[in-house]
């Protein structure tokens, strides 16, 4: 049997994966795999970069790769390795080495990069097919030079840039308040620099929070010691120069005139997905690579796309004659990788000559959460319904909310007969990680949503808070003596723990509630009105 | 001068001295006999002198009226009738041969229990494979301790539940305890907890709040309720914790084990935000758990059966025994991983031949330099020592079936209510030709059996045990038995003779322990150089204890028994679809124990004032959970699912959370929680999922009721 060629094209947490799921196939001789990774390292969760990128993680931590299991199972990893153009006729994939491999499938996880907003001071190349065409060794597979000063945070050199100047508790501005933009800035300030995020929205977060929580997370984040600047837009960049001549970051200049002094600049603007070699391929591109269900391009059925570059979209009649298409990949690494098994399942299946497992099913809203030390957030589905909104549309939808501002405290829960559509939550860790238990499940929440709201609060647990001394309360664990009995046992005039004891076998286990007798037996005495024996 | 033992029920082995009372040697005449010996705590470093509700009142049983006196044979018109041990054993045996000569010895099974002396299960392992020639011989362990048991060869080389003193804990400045209900099980051992609890470093781990996370309150610890079946998650997030934040012991990683790359890549994947969002458990609280454990002060890692008893068991306290070889606890003094055996002989039942994949000394019965070491000591060739035969769910679930087991023995368990899915197993023993139950009790098994034999009780015989500490210790007669009981090693002697087999079998304990020392000699649990002399004289006796040498109370303080002496990391991951998912009108099972009750019941819920104090099985389910269902408290419900239904009334308690059920398993009959449980069963130690099957609960509508 002719093993199935398969070039895997990005080699990041959603490669690796796809790479470990097809690694039987690759022992077994049913499958030739050759990884062409792009970066030099050994592929990492990109997760963790923010947490890199202030020292709380090694790169060590971070590897999700094997290249010596893959290696040791026959397949080829090609580190540091770039494609430049797929040549699909042909079935081959070039690289930079100039090298041409051949494939019977390729599937392409060159994950995304991060937006560069227009700046002026700043240059931002356009990635079509037509600048393709010219600039192929500058565009394809590389990223854009940013100016000293600006980076992104996207891979392992832009965190050792915000990692420099981290250690040397420089200031860092932070261009963006989304989810990743946040857990870089509070953690850059919690490891000691000084950190202001402008941001154009009224609020952080705006994609995910509605009014209520994005102000009580503006608090928060101010309470940490972090500048937030809400409405503003970016226009432009000032520089200074350096004493070695180099010009760099100077000033964030916004569009009302204010002027952000820093020393480094950290873009947070969102990514977009690295489409220029499936574009150049002349393969259907949306805002990602169009792949349908089964994440098999619409172009050519050999070539599929996986995580953070593959949009997901089922050709219909309707759609396929559309010229924008709906969605846009997740961004996230959970879909990421339910894509990498499956598709490593499937392919797996056609070379070894299977039948393929189930479809995939369709991915629900992601929940976001915010990766943070001191301030917890999570949110998922639309949140901006409030609870006095009369929505004809959506007459089952019922909106409960908990704001208290002053303790940094916010939960709004949205829920359509009774099943959670949506959350967000600020402030109240337990309840947002039941809160995510029941949207996973699709459960009805209690008809009390106030439960939710008390496994944060000190008496979460109604009976610990109950009268100690109530006479069903359990003293002695061991015998399952409770207060009642002993005061019974008291009352028939045994009146040390001892006797009590000897009568009920109370304390007479590990003995760690012998000083609770005591106490029990004091206040019956004290009841009585006779002297404690035992107090 | 009373007789020093130990409890009969858990594998804390609460020491105990029991005085023979008159009621002893007069029979009595009244309904309810008092009972023939007082019991009394006696200081040991497991109990310190204490006693749970079921220790004081062990004795009731000795002297009750349901106590069996004399074999049962089932008559023609189906019920059980007294008879001779002559015909009882004389029927047995016949029908042994009868079946074993049709269907060949494969056709026989053997059934043991955990609560069995380490002889008797050593004679009853040697029994079934020489004297009935049959492979096909499980014990109820399997749905114990087979997990930790299965881990803790595959990262240390070797299955001691602690592999030290549990005095040791008494230091403890943060325990780690993981689906594990001390304070309700073996109550005295939370005496050991108290310097962690002073501490505030005790961390209890459990999807209900029960009285053993009830200690972690006003500043002693802290409790964590993550979802069922979500533990191996919460283990690797700790785990991801303490390698992303440097906190691991890196010197011991690298001098002590091997696999730490891979394991590191495994947990990569599981920061606490991801963690938080599958269990439930928030990352901040991930993050605390994982700094205190590495705070550098005595730390313990424990694990219990909440967290073993899932089709992922070996996998989750393989990620409990990597967090602790990361944090360098294990063979470090003060500190340390085990895992707490329940049974009263869990440990010691584990050791020598009962499982049906090994043989005396924890040797691997496809070894050959361990099957030619045992029957040198048995005195026959190695080719007659047959091969592995089927862990427990598979012989179960072989009854009756075409080359299945037609003949089943069965010795200290009550299986028709402690296998998983217990309605298929009572279909099975209806399938079987020939069920013999040695009990004290007609349990619920016994009740099905064609043959009952009465055995005795522990305080009417001599033995030893080993309890969940290593430590073997002697379990002393205080009374003489009722006349017609007959003990189980006279009992597989006589069956022996009657099979014709002419391998040894000892009817004295002390001569079937020396035996037990030979065979034992040079395996992994090396019992030699033990004699009931030296346990007499009140040495402490933790095994390894090779002849002339010396016990050992802490393992691992040089090496692992693995052959380079290292410990493992095996990484490990969740498995996709290992468990079902839950619809939204599903809750999540939990079973478990009460204070009140041991194992199936079959001796708890027959002593009057542990019966009193929990009469039933009930179902605790949260008030909010109870509202949406229209459950009231002490309502009849149903609890039910695609294997069965157990009718019971509902306990209403905000210590469960939302999405589950509890039920305890110490019930039969129809509130048999294991009517609901799933055999499906972890692919490396075959441990059934006990603890998070899927069921509905409705209100029960009583028949009439309504339209």
């Amino acid at each position: 049997m002719t093993p199935l060629r398969i070039v895997l094209i990005g080699y990041g947490p959603v490669g690796a994966r796809f790479v470990e799921e097809l690694l039987p196939a690759v022992r077994a001789g049913a499958v030739a795999l050759t990884v062409v990774a792009g970066e030099p390292v050994e592929a990492y969760n990109r997760v963790l970069v923010a947490e890199y990128a202030v020292g709380n993680a090694d790169l060590d931590a971070m590897l999700v790769g094997d290249q010596e299991a893959a290696e040791a199972a026959g397949a080829a990893v090609r580190l540091g390795v770039r494609a430049t153009r797929v040549d699909r006729a042909a079935h081959v994939v070039h690289l930079s080495t100039g090298e041409a491999l051949p494939y019977d499938r390729l599937v392409l996880a060159t994950g995304s990069r991060a937006n560069v907003p227009t700046l002026d001071g700043v240059d931002r190349p356009r990635r079509d097919l037509s600048d393709l065409e010219r600039h192929p060794s500058t565009l394809v597979a590389r990223d854009d030079d940013l100016p000293a000063g600006v980076t992104a945070l996207r891979d392992l050199e832009d965190a050792e840039r915000v990692l420099e100047a981290v250690r040397a508790r420089r200031r860092i501005v932070v261009l963006g308040a989304g989810v990743l933009g946040l857990e870089l800035a509070l953690a850059a300030a919690h490891a000691g620099a000084q950190v202001c995020v402008v941001h154009h929205g009224p609020h952080p977060m705006p994609r995910n929070l509605d009014r209520g929580a994005g102000h009580v997370l503006r608090s928060a984040l101010r309470r940490t010691g972090i500048t937030v600047i809400a409405h503003s837009r970016a226009e432009a960049i000032g520089f200074r120069t350096d004493a070695d001549g180099t010009r760099r970051f100077d000033m964030l200049v916004t569009a009302d005139g204010k002027q952000v002094r820093g020393d480094l600049l950290v873009l947070s603007c969102g990514v977009s997905p690295r489409n220029e070699l499936a574009t150049l391929a002349g393969l259907r591109t949306a805002v990602g690579i169009v792949v349908g269900p089964d994440l098999r391009s619409w172009t050519d059925p050999d070539v599929y796309a996986i995580g953070d570059c593959a949009q997901v979209v089922e050709r219909t009649d309707e759609t396929a004659g559309r010229r924008i298409l709906p969605g846009a990949p997740s961004g996230l690494i959970g879909p990421g990788w339910r894509q990498a098994e499956h598709l490593a399942a499937a392919l797996a299946a056609e070379a070894e000559d299977r039948e393929a497992g189930a479809a995939l099913a369709p991915e629900r809203d992601a929940i976001v959460m915010l990766k943070a030390e001191h301030v917890d957030v999570v949110a998922v589905g639309d949140v901006s319904a409030e609870p006095w909104d009369d929505d004809a549309l959506a007459p089952r939808r019922r909106v409960a909310q908990w704001a208290d501002p002053e303790h940094l405290r916010y939960v709004k829960m949205v829920t359509e007969g009774g099943i959670l559509t949506g959350f967000a939550s600020v402030g109240m860790p337990r309840t947002a990680a039941e809160l995510t238990l029941l949207f996973e499940r699709r459960a009805e929440l209690p008809a009390d949503r106030s439960l939710l709201l008390r496994f944060d609060g000190p008496d979460d647990d109604p009976s610990a808070s109950a009268d100690a001394f109530a006479p069903e309360t359990t003293v002695c664990w061991c015998n399952g003596v409770t207060v009642g009995r002993i005061e019974e046992s008291a009352a028939c005039g045994n009146a040390t723990v001892e006797c009590v004891g000897r009568d009920t076998r109370a304390g007479t286990g590990c003995g760690g509630c012998r000083g609770r007798i005591a106490e029990v037996l004091a206040r019956a005495a004290e009841a009585d009105g006779a002297p404690s024996l035992t107090a | 001068m009373g007789a020093e033992t130990h409890c009969p029920y858990c594998a804390l082995q609460c020491a105990m001295t029991l005085t023979a009372t008159d009621a002893a040697s007069a029979p009595s005449t009244t309904e309810v006999a008092s009972p023939p010996v007082t019991v009394a705590g006696r200081d040991f470093p497991t109990n310190r002198g204490g006693l749970c509700k079921k220790g004081w009142t062990s004795a009731e049983l000795l002297a009750s009226p349901s106590r069996l006196t004399a074999p049962l044979v089932r008559g023609s018109d189906g019920s059980l009738r007294e008879t001779t041990w002559e015909a009882a054993l004389d029927l047995v045996a016949d029908r042994l041969r009868g079946i074993r000569s049709e269907h060949g010895a494969d056709a026989v099974g053997v059934f043991g229990g955990g609560g069995l002396t380490n002889e008797k299960a050593y004679l009853l392992g040697k029994f079934a494979r020489l004297a009935l020639g049959t492979s096909r011989i499980d014990y109820n362990g399997r749905y114990c301790m087979s997990s930790a048991a299965a881990a803790g060869n595959r990262a240390f080389g070797v299955d001691r539940g602690l592999p030290f003193p549990l005095a040791d804990l008494d230091d403890g400045t943060t325990i780690l305890l993981l689906g594990t209900n001390v304070a309700e099980t073996m109550p005295p051992f939370i005496g050991h907890l108290a310097g962690a609890q002073a501490a505030g470093g005790l961390i209890v781990v459990d999807p209900r709040r029960t009285a053993t996370a009830r200690l972690t309150d006003d500043g002693q610890g802290l409790h964590v309720q993550p979802a069922p079946g979500t533990d191996l998650m919460l283990l690797l997030g700790l785990a991801h914790v303490v390698i992303a934040e440097r906190l691991a012991d890196e010197d011991y990683v690298a001098a002590r084990t091997t696999g730490f790359a891979a394991l590191r890549r495994s947990v990569a994947q599981w920061w606490p935000e991801r963690v938080q969002s599958v269990t439930g458990v928030p990352a901040a609280t991930i993050r605390a758990i994982a700094r205190r454990l590495a705070a550098g002060g005595r730390t313990f890692i424990l694990t219990g059966r909440g967290v073993e008893q899932h089709v992922d068991g070996t996998d989750t306290a393989t990620a409990a025994i990597n967090l602790a070889l990361l944090l360098g606890l294990p063979g470090r003094p003060g500190s340390g991983y085990g895992t707490l055996t329940g049974q009263g002989n869990g440990q010691g039942g584990r050791e020598h031949g009962q499982k049906c994949d090994q043989l005396p000394g924890y040797r691997k019965i496809t070894d050959p330099a361990a099957r030619a070491h045992v029957a040198r000591v048995w005195g026959v060739d190695a080719a007659d020592i047959p091969g592995p035969g089927l862990p427990a769910i598979e012989l179960l679930g072989s009854l009756g079936r075409p080359d299945g087991v037609r003949a089943l023995l069965v010795h200290g368990s009550n299986l028709v209510v402690s296998s998983p899915n217990v309605a298929d197993v009572r279909r099975g023993i209806e399938r079987l030709e020939l069920l013999v139950v040695c009990d004290f009790v007609l349990s619920e098994t016994a009740a099905l059996a064609d043959v009952v034999l009465p055995v005795l009780q522990w305080a009417e015989e001599e033995g030893t045990m080993t309890n969940l500490e290593g430590r073997v210790i002697r379990r002393r007669r205080a009374l003489a038995p009722p006349a017609d009981a007959r003990d189980e090693l006279w009992i597989l002697h006589e069956l022996a003779r009657r099979l014709g087999s002419t391998a040894r079998f000892d009817t004295d304990p002390e001569a079937v322990f020396e035996e037990l020392r030979l065979a034992s000699e040079g395996g992994i649990a090396d019992y030699s150089g033990i004699d009931y002399a030296l346990l007499d004289s009140g040495a402490e006796a933790y095994w390894p204890f090779p002849r002339g040498g010396d016990g050992t109370p802490r393992l691992f303080a040089e090496r692992f028994h693995h052959d380079d002496g290292l410990a493992r990391l095996v990484a490990v991951t969740p498995r996709g679809g290992a468990r079902p998912v839950p619809s939204p009108d599903e809750l999540t099972l939990i079973t478990g124990r009460l204070l009140e009750h041991y194992q199936s019941g079959a001796q708890t819920r027959r002593v009057p004032e542990l019966l009193d104090a929990q009469p039933e099985a009930r179902a605790a389910i949260h008030p909010a959970t109870a509202a949406r269902l229209g459950i009231a408290d002490d309502e009849p419900v149903e609890v039910a699912n695609d294997r069965g239904t157990v009718r019971c009334r509902a306990r209403l308690t905000t210590d469960i959370r939302t999405d589950a059920v509890f039920l305890p398993f110490h019930y039969g009959d129809e509130q048999a929680a294991n009517l609901l449980t799933s055999d499906a069963a972890d692919p490396i130690s075959s441990m059934p999922e006990f603890k998070s099957n899927l069921v509905r609960v409705t209100r029960l509508v009583e028949a009439g009721a309504g339209s």
